[in-house]
């Protein structure tokens, strides 16, 4: 069973054996049917111990490892997630706000609009566009909205991209119901950013799409800062 | 709570870009944050307990493992990003258990040299459940063997780093880890 090579099986088996040595032990086991045998054995030892299944331990350790670091007992983490009720009911009210119900509400300051220049207030409507909702002082602020510098655009676009950024460093602490629904309500608003500037490329002096367009960046603005605030609730 | 070090720590980043969230909740941790560190602890824990448990047995483990990672927060300071997270406290948890070895190993007197060491291992035969019983054969071993065996076919250590980790001479790690290997072939054989 036992002869001069199997003691230096393990050795052969990991490739530390001197070329010489490796030689002749090949050789060797050309004929000996108990040294292959047991070399054959040692590699599925060798396999099996690389194949371990790691496990943690049966109780949690943290709470003795936080009292020993000085770490403040953890809260509990509330988990958002949403029924499929609220889910749906959230994709229809974010689409509904960023319809024709945008130009209710007063723009944020920062908002920038169409790059082309604007006609005055008194422009033709293109009909079907109700401005009646629409006050004077309402139409003030829109064309003020639109009038800022295009330095405002790269603000935008940079508190978009740190919110996304945030976002996208925390996405793995939220469940993945609320990553969907936060993914799904990100694209309805960026095709209807899409949809808005494509209109107000074609119509820049339109009141309408230009506030409509300003409440949709807004919105996507809000959707982020909430995954984002959502993010930091459960770090 | 004492932060544990200066945070001056250097993001790893990925192949792909993107900033490897264990160095970020490394820095993180670094800087204080418990909750970071928290993180790190879940993601690492497994791996971790299973190491101290290969090494240590099962009597000990829960005690090691916490000074593990005791000692990790103590030590973020020293983690620059040069290697993974991982790697570092993987080394990191290697010490320590080398550390408790001696203690541990002076109170159970399971050192056992020669050929002794395949007496120690009970034998079964091959069942379904092979893994948990190769397991309990692995924890079983003397120490000795079973450290080596388990830095080098379990962890991936080379001889050298064993031997210089354990105190031995190369030729002794190479010894141990055919002894163990030949110990768990006789325990599946049986």
């Amino acid at each position: 069973m036992s002869d001069l090579w199997t003691d230096r099986l393990s050795e052969y088996l990991d490739g530390e054996l001197p070329d010489d040595e490796r030689t002749e032990l090949e050789m060797h086991l050309r004929h000996c049917v108990s040294c292959g045998a047991v070399l054959a054995d040692l590699k599925r030892i060798v396999a099996r111990a690389q194949g371990l299944e790691d496990r943690g331990p049966e109780r949690d350790l943290w709470p003795a490892i936080a009292a020993r670091i000085g770490a403040a007992p953890r809260r509990e983490v509330r988990r958002w997630s949403f029924s499929l009720p609220q889910l749906a009911a959230a994709g229809i009210a974010l689409m509904a706000l960023s319809g024709g119900a945008a130009w209710l509400l007063h723009p944020a300051a920062m908002l920038p609009l169409a790059s082309r220049p604007l006609a005055p207030v008194s422009a033709p409507q293109p009909t079907g566009q109700p401005l009646d909702g629409l006050r004077q002082g309402d139409s003030q602020a829109v064309l003020a909205v639109a009038r800022q510098p295009r330095g405002s655009a790269a603000g935008y676009d940079a508190a978009v991209a740190d919110l996304e950024r945030v976002l996208e460093a925390g996405r793995g602490r939220l469940d993945t119901t609320t990553v969907r629904v936060i993914e799904r309500n990100l694209a309805t608003i960026d095709r209807a950013l899409a949809q808005a500037q494509r209109a107000v490329a074609a119509d820049s002096a339109n009141l309408y799409l230009n506030s409509h367009l300003a409440e949709t960046m807004r919105q996507k603005l809000e959707l982020l800062r909430q995954a984002a605030a959502l993010v930091s609730s459960v770090s | 709570m004492t932060p544990p070090g200066t945070g001056a720590t250097t993001l790893q980043h990925e192949p792909s870009g993107r900033t490897d969230p264990d160095a970020v909740d490394a820095t993180l941790a670094a800087s204080g944050d418990a909750h970071a560190f928290e993180r790190l602890y879940r993601g690492h824990l497994n791996r971790v307990a299973s190491l101290v448990r290969r090494m240590m047995g099962d009597d000990d483990a829960d005690d090691v493992i916490q000074d593990v990672f005791v000692r990790a927060w103590q030590k973020l300071g020293t983690f620059r990003g040069e290697a993974a997270f991982g790697t570092w406290l993987h080394r990191l948890a290697v010490n320590v258990i080398l550390g408790r070895r001696e203690t541990v190993g002076i109170r159970r007197k399971r050192h056992v040299e020669g050929d002794a060491v395949l007496a120690l291992v009970p034998g079964r035969r091959a069942t379904p459940e092979i893994s948990m019983d190769f397991e309990t054969a692995v924890e079983r071993l003397p120490d000795g063997a079973r450290q080596v065996f388990v830095l080098h076919d379990v962890e991936g250590y080379r001889h050298e780093e064993i031997a210089r980790m354990l105190g031995l001479a190369t030729g002794t790690s190479k010894s141990q880890l055919h002894r163990a290997r030949m110990a768990l072939r006789q325990h599946l054989e049986r």
